[in-house]
Order: structure tokens, then C-alpha cells, then sequence
């Protein structure tokens, strides 16, 4: 069959042609990075235009090279265990601590001893050893309709599992991580058991299957088909700061808090993080990236477009952030979420929470 | 048989990477509470849109057929346009139309000052709404099928049953559509594995499918393995698939004799039949594709997205699609020749490539992720790419082998014997016999193999090297940080790039109508 063999060879060499001459030019080879010193490697699972800013603002500074492959964190995760020894990534930043802990716990990050950093970031957005530092913080809590509910209603968590609330609830399916996380602390601080039951009384409660995004919970509470939802932060203040006057009419419509888990426990807070790879040579240039996210610079242009709040209480907040009310932080360690991220899954699912 | 390994090695890494792993006890809980219930859903929401896309596609691909009537020639062409849609895309446009916040439900509220509990309106996030989404994408495979095999009905037996008295609906029920079935299901087969693979529309429809399921297993349990072994499941549901439609081939299969393929003269419908016709088939194409993309436009211009930045993603977009749609156009062409004689090698050859094809594309990704850790190479440059083509090849070529099959076995056996009577073999019988006959059908796989591409997102988002962005990453990404208005452009050039190849194959089509 000689056509057979003639066509393998040429598909083989078709691909190799093609590929080795349509090697962008933006797209440095290995060759020209691994020799330079300063050159850094960045995994993120974020895709703000507002970071490009930032980075191209760290190239000018540093006269480092930056590259950058943008993915889902969990995509991430799994092309460095293939990647191995091999891996270029130098540096990983990951939305939610339980993101994070993935990467350590496959051994994928390396402790960063730096006097700097652990002065500047709080202890527990941080891993105790410097494996993860986070960047800006994010807070899951509640939007509803005011003129249902008075914040007094919506103190707790587990107000939310009361029968008063019937028919009620919006919120998005369990695999999203914003909600395991949250679960996550429900299990660390009453037990799976408990934890359980607050999803189950909270599925029983919802007035709709989980679906959609956070945002769109918040526009069927401003279309009434239900009066409370569960969702981060910064959609419920992008929809207020938006151009477009459907958006900001739905921002007025509702109001946000931030339930506590207990009297006086604090509230659900979350993080972007940032953590140095097993593979990065270059520690210093690593460190000083890191560094430059917690300058007022970083944290401005991190926080920016994404409307998180900045980590560092001395940066001004980005427009529209100041209508989040004033909040107490849950004083827990951050990492537990992703220790507990398979058992949240389980739970949901046993819940039937979608 | 190298080529068979090679297509197939990914979905096999990563289901022995699966199997392998041993029970964790994550698989425990999905064994006992959710496999039933996600392989429920699958095969349910699958059902559902075979019958909506067997609704849409026949009767539609048998009027526009044999009779002629107001804008047909339009339809015709037009009809096969969904194709660019991605399924993703269309679930976000017909979320964002129907959702509880959307325009035609805030008017309804307006217009009659009913609040959102007080009024039914159809649930968008349900299984049969992912079942409409996916159907509406997918349904030009079944009319594509549908249409060449009506037209390609041997005049003589059409006329024949015309000459016995047969009425028009006795014509499609008993002659017909016997005739034109093992066609039309091979299309459905292949539109359903596409729709079993899909996870983006499914996700965001909040709809509990294994294609969910899987990626569930991986990202919220942490634990690919698992997910690659719930893709076995899926990959069986592909396989019955096949199986079935291969007994009914087998059964029902007709050879047809006469090489005149020319369509029985049309019969003109009478204007009111003929105008409710027209609006079918406009109704078809405003829910399928008009609606959908106007939803888009308008959201882009009402947000005034930002067009800058899009050329550099266009152009890794078309260079990856070009190369993916090459190399599987070849393996697919392989995969059909070599098997040609060969009627045990022909069904593993498409069993193989039913498998990638049903696979979604992230167990292909993580296949590749798993091989890629025994070579001990980092991702990046032109071993990237390379993973990345090979992909596409593991996942599509059954969406080339297919078409080109089809063609094959509409070819009567007697022009084989001819060919070597007249002392045609091998390499010369592939290239002054065969090629010149499969070449409608081998055109329409390429066409078809660079759309799908062009639309491929999860393997693409696992794979790509620094710089490659498609359109398919940018507009997945500014839906997950729930920026539809962003996402959109990328989605309007997606739909807008894959409408040339759409075209031209519809124009193809068309013509060999008429030679």
C-alpha cells in the first residue's frame, strides 16, 4: 500500500513544516528565554485586560521579559504535573485560596522566605511556610430585594436554611468554586454533617435550579423571581459601575452583606493569590514580581477592573467598592478550603444542590 | 493501522490513565449517586434532540428536494448556516433572550405588569433546553445527510412509485425515506456524538450531564483520572450509537444501480402550501441562527465592545484551524481508502474515531497532558502545536470519515470490478477512480473539519502555546468572568469565520446537485 505510507509521511511532515514556520514572533523559543536571567514565566487563571497593564508596567521597571498563558486554573494545574522538571512557569496566580492549595499539595510550589512579604500580607491570606501569597480579597455574601428583607433577616448563613426563605433563593450550581469554598468553611468550623444540612434546607429553599453566573442571580432578584441570592462581591458592584443603565437599575434594586457564621466569627473572605513555582530559577526576580502586586501600584491595577478589594488596607479602593459595608474578617486559615474542597463537592452533591 | 493507534492513543491514555488509578473515594460517591442520574440526563437530553433535529432536518431537506416553491433555492443553502454556531455561543444568545432578565420576559412583565412568579415561560436551563440549543446547532448535519440523500435517489425508483399513483406523503413514508434512512442516521450519529462531547452549553445551562459530570470529577474533586473514567461511559453511549446505526444500515441498506443521481423534476406547490413551507423553513432559520446572532450584534453595539486586539487571535484561529483540518482531512481520507475492501477494519477504523469523536475534549486534553508527562517536555513552541493538531485529529476525524464514507458506500461495487478489469490498482485506482468520485464528499469533510475546529475550545484552552489565543479562549474567557458583552465579538468572528467554509460547502453542495 504505498499511497498509505506516502500519505503518513506527508501528514507528518505537514505538520512539522507548518508548525515550525508559523512560530509567532511574539512567541519567543525556549532557547531565547532559559539563557536570560530576566525572563518570567506566568500561569494565571485570570484574563483582566487591566493585568496586561500591570505586567507590561513590570517589564518597563524590572527590564524583565514577562510571558504569560492564560487558562483555568485547574487546566493549569494539570499541564504543570505534565510538564514536570520542564515546566517554564516561574510564577502562578490563581483566584480562590483552594485554587491555590491545589498547586502546593501536588507539590508544584516552592516556600518563599520573605521578610517583605510576610510583614505585608496578613497571616492567614497567606500560607504559613510561603508557599502562596494573596493578592486582593474577594467576599462571597448576599444580594437581595430591601424592600423583602431588612439586613437583620440576613445576619447568618444559616439564616438562609430557615423556612421563612422558601421559594426564595438564587445561586449557581455547587462546582463553582466560590461556592465549595464557602462550604468549605461551613465544614471546617461546624462538621459535614451540619454542613449537609445547611445545603439541603438551602436547595429546599431555592426558587429555581442552580444556573447561570453570580450576576445573573442578582438581575432575577431585580426581575423578582427570587429575593436573595449567593454571590461574590465585585458582580454586584460591576453591575452598579456599569455604563448601562439596565445594570445600574438592577444595582439599585438590590442591596448587599455579608452574613457572619456565628455571632462575632466573621465574615467569608476570599483571595487571589500568587505562588512561586518548584521550577523557577530566578527567586529574586519571583520575589520582586510578587512584591510589585502588593505595591499600591499592583494592587490598583489588580483590583481595578476586577472590583475585588485590594489585600493592603493603605490602597484607596477602586471606584465603586466603597458601597461594600464595612465588614470582620473570619480569622480562618485559607488553605482549609481547598483541604476541604472534594468533601464540599460530595456534600452538595448529596444535597442535590446541582 | 499506525495511523488507527495514533488517532486513538489519547482517548486510551487517558481511559488507562482512568482505569489504572484505582477507587479513589470520590468514585465510590459517583457510583452511587450520580452515575444514574448524569447518564440519565445524558441519554434524555440526547433523545430529545434527535427527534428535534430529525424534525427540523428531513422534512425540510425532502420538500426543498422535490418540490419548488417561494425562496427554496434560499433554504437550501441557507439552511445549513447553524453549522458556525457554536453550541456554547448559542446558549449564551438564547440565555441572554429567554433568561428571566432578558428582553422578551422584562417586556412580557411590562407589557402586562405580572411579576416573574406570576407567569409559565419556557425554562431555557432545563434538559430539554440544552436539548433545543445543541439540536439547533447540529441539525445541519442531519439536513446535509438528509438533502444529498434525497437528491441522490435514483430518478427511476422515484418515478416509478410517481407512476404507480403514490401520493406525496406516501412517497416519503414508503419510499422515500426507506431509501434515504442508513444516510440520515449516519448524519444523526454523528451530530449526537458531537452533542454527547458537549460540555459548554451544558455547563452554563446548569444541566447535570456526564459531559458535566466529568469535568466535575476533575475540577471540584481534583482527580482527572476519575473524570477520564467517567468519559468511558460516554465513549459507550458513542459506541451503542454506532452500533445501532450500523444495524440498521446493515438491514436496511440499499444499493442502488442506476448512477443517474439526477433529482426527479420538481413539483411546484400550490401558493398557500408553498408559502407555509417558506415560513417553516424561515421560522428554522430565524430560531437556529438570525435571532441568535442579531441578540449578539446588538449586545456588542449596545456595549460598544472593543474590536482592537482581535486580529492576532483571528490569525491563530485560522492557522490552527488550517493545520487541525489538514491533518485529520488526510486521516480521515486514510482511514476510508484503507479500509475500503476491508469491512472489519472499516468498523474498528470508525469505532476508534467514534471514540475521540464522542470524548469531550478536555479527556482528549488530559490524554495528551498524560502522554505528554512520559516524554518529559514542558508545553510550549512547536511540540504544543504539535500535541495540539494531533488532537484535533484524535477528536475530528470521525466528523471527515464519515461524509467520505457515506460517498463510498453509495458507489456501486461494480465500478471497483471495472477498474481492475481495465487494469486499475492501487495508488492508480485511488487517484483516477476513486478520488474523483469521493470528491464531493471529501470536500465536505474538510469544510466541515475546519468549522468544527474553528469552534474547538476545551482541548485548545489545555494545549495552545504562549501566544496562540483563538477566538474560541478570548470568548471563553470573558464568559467565565461573566462579561457576555465582551464575549461577544469573538463569538460574532467565530460565527462569521466559519460562515465562508459554510458557504462554500452549501455552494458545493448545490452544484453537485446539478451536474
Amino acid at each position: 500500500m504505498t499511497f498509505k505510507t506516502r500519505l503518513i509521511s506527508g501528514l507528518s511532515l505537514l505538520i512539522g513544516a507548518v508548525a515550525a514556520c508559523s512560530n509567532p514572533a511574539e512567541a519567543p523559543t525556549e532557547s531565547e528565554t532559559a539563557g536570560t536571567q530576566s525572563a518570567l514565566t506566568i500561569y494565571s487563571s485570570r484574563h483582566y485586560d487591566s493585568d496586561k497593564e500591570l505586567f507590561a508596567m513590570f517589564e518597563e521597571q524590572s527590564g524583565a521579559q514577562l510571558d504569560v498563558r492564560e487558562s483555568g486554573a485547574s487546566q493549569l494545574l494539570e499541564t504543570m504535573k505534565a510538564e514536570g522538571d520542564q515546566s517554564p512557569a516561574d510564577i502562578i496566580i490563581a483566584a480562590d485560596a483552594g485554587s491555590l492549595w491545589r498547586f502546593q499539595d501536588a507539590g508544584l510550589t516552592q516556600p518563599l522566605t520573605s521578610e517583605a512579604l510576610t510583614n505585608a500580607v496578613p497571616a492567614n491570606y497567606r500560607e504559613a511556610d510561603g508557599n502562596w501569597f494573596g493578592v486582593a480579597r474577594r467576599l462571597r455574601g448576599i444580594a437581595y430585594d430591601p424592600s423583602r428583607w431588612s439586613a437583620e433577616d440576613l445576619t447568618q448563613w444559616n439564616t438562609l436554611a430557615m423556612d421563612d426563605k422558601a421559594g426564595e433563593i438564587c445561586v449557581r450550581s455547587s462546582s463553582n468554586i466560590y461556592n465549595l469554598s464557602l462550604l468549605g468553611e461551613i465544614i471546617h468550623r461546624y462538621g459535614s454533617e451540619e454542613a449537609q444540612a445547611w445545603a439541603t434546607a438551602v436547595v429546599s429553599n431555592m426558587a429555581r435550579n442552580p444556573q447561570g453566573g453570580d450576576t445573573d442571580q442578582i438581575r432575577a432578584i431585580a426581575a423578582g423571581e427570587c429575593s436573595i441570592a449567593i454571590v461574590n462581591h465585585y458582580y454586584w458592584i460591576r453591575l452598579g459601575a456599569s455604563e448601562k443603565e439596565a445594570d445600574t437599575q438592577v444595582a439599585a434594586a438590590t442591596a448587599f452583606l455579608l452574613p457572619e457564621f456565628s455571632e462575632g466569627s466573621g465574615s467569608h473572605v476570599n483571595i487571589t493569590g500568587a505562588a512561586v513555582t518548584q521550577t523557577a530559577d530566578n527567586l529574586e526576580l519571583a520575589e520582586e514580581f510578587i512584591s510589585f502586586l502588593l505595591t499600591e501600584t499592583g494592587q490598583s491595577y489588580l483590583t481595578r477592573e476586577t472590583k475585588e478589594l485590594p489585600l493592603l488596607d493603605t490602597t484607596p479602593l477602586p471606584v465603586g467598592v466603597e458601597r461594600v459595608p464595612a465588614f470582620t474578617a473570619s480569622d480562618a486559615q485559607l488553605g482549609m478550603y481547598g483541604e476541604n474542597q472534594a468533601e464540599a463537592q460530595r456534600l452538595f452533591d448529596l444535597a442535590g444542590w446541582n | 493501522m499506525l495511523l488507527i493507534v495514533l488517532v486513538g492513543l489519547p482517548v486510551f491514555a487517558a481511559l488507562f490513565a482512568g482505569v489504572s488509578a484505582g477507587d479513589g473515594a470520590t468514585w465510590d460517591h459517583l457510583l452511587e449517586n450520580r452515575l444514574i442520574p448524569y447518564t440519565g440526563t445524558t441519554v434524555s437530553v440526547l433523545i430529545l434532540s434527535a427527534i428535534i433535529m430529525l424534525g427540523l432536518a428531513v422534512p425540510a431537506a425532502w420538500l426543498i428536494s422535490l418540490y419548488d416553491f417561494p425562496g427554496r433555492k434560499i433554504f437550501d443553502w441557507a439552511l445549513i448556516l447553524p453549522l458556525a454556531m457554536p453550541g456554547y455561543v448559542m446558549a449564551y444568545a438564547w440565555a441572554d433572550l429567554m433568561g428571566v432578565a432578558g428582553p422578551l420576559q422584562s417586556n412580557f412583565r411590562e407589557l402586562t405588569g405580572l411579576s416573574a412568579r406570576d407567569y409559565w415561560f419556557p425554562n431555557l436551563f432545563s434538559a430539554p433546553g440544552l436539548a433545543f440549543v445543541l439540536a439547533s446547532t447540529l441539525f445541519p448535519y442531519v439536513y446535509i445527510t438528509a438533502r444529498a440523500a434525497f437528491s441522490m435517489q435514483s430518478l427511476t425508483t422515484l418515478e416509478a412509485a410517481r407512476s404507480l399513483g403514490a401520493r406525496p406523503l406516501d412517497l416519503f413514508w414508503r419510499v422515500g425515506l426507506p431509501v434515504a434512512l442508513p444516510t440520515i442516521l449516519g448524519g444523526l450519529c454523528l451530530a449526537l456524538m458531537e452533542a454527547a462531547a458537549d460540555y459548554g452549553a451544558a455547563d452554563f445551562l446548569g444541566v447535570q450531564t456526564l459531559g458535566v459530570g466529568i469535568i466535575r470529577a476533575w475540577t471540584s474533586f481534583g482527580e482527572p483520572n476519575t473524570a477520564a473514567r467517567l468519559a468511558l461511559m460516554l465513549i459507550l453511549i458513542a459506541g451503542t450509537f454506532l452500533i445501532v446505526a450500523r444495524l440498521f444500515q446493515g438491514r436496511r441498506g440499499t444499493q442502488q444501480t442506476s448512477l443517474r443521481w439526477l433529482t426527479p423534476r420538481r413539483t411546484s406547490l400550490s401558493p398557500i402550501v408553498g408559502w407555509s413551507v417558506a415560513m417553516m423553513c424561515t421560522s428554522i432559520l430565524l430560531i437556529c441562527f438570525f435571532a441568535p446572532v442579531l441578540r449578539l450584534i446588538w449586545l456588542a453595539f449596545e456595549n460598544q465592545a472593543q474590536a482592537a486586539e482581535l486580529a492576532p487571535l483571528l490569525r491563530s484561529t485560522l492557522i490552527l484551524g488550517l493545520m487541525g483540518a489538514g491533518a485529520a482531512f488526510l486521516a480521515a481520507l486514510v482511514f476510508s481508502l484503507v479500509s475500503k475492501k476491508n469491512e472489519t477494519l472499516r468498523f474498528g477504523a470508525r469505532l476508534i474515531a467514534a471514540a475521540g469523536y464522542a470524548a469531550p475534549g478536555a479527556v482528549l486534553g488530559l490524554g495528551a497532558l498524560f502522554t505528554l508527562r512520559e516524554t518529559g517536555q514542558a508545553l510550549s513552541g512547536t511540540i504544543a502545536i504539535g500535541f495540539l493538531v494531533w488532537i484535533y485529529v484524535s477528536r475530528f476525524t470521525s466528523a471527515g470519515v464519515e461524509p467520505i464514507q457515506a460517498t463510498l458506500a453509495r458507489l456501486p461495487k461494480n465500478i471497483d470490478h471495472a477498474a481492475h478489469s481495465l487494469g486499475a490498482t492501487g495508488f492508480r485506482q485511488f487517484w483516477r477512480v476513486d478520488l474523483p468520485l469521493i470528491a464531493p464528499g471529501a470536500l465536505a469533510a474538510g469544510l466541515i473539519l475546519f468549522v468544527e475546529i474553528l469552534k474547538e475550545l476545551p482541548a485548545t484552552l489545555m494545549l495552545r502555546p504562549f501566544g496562540w489565543d483563538t477566538l474560541a479562549v478570548r470568548a471563553h474567557a470573558y464568559a467565565t468572568d461573566e462579561r457576555l458583552a465582551q464575549a461577544t465579538l469573538p463569538s460574532l468572528l467565530i460565527v462569521l469565520a466559519g460562515l465562508a467554509p459554510v458557504l462554500l460547502l452549501s455552494w458545493r453542495l448545490s452544484r453537485t446537485e446539478r451536474t
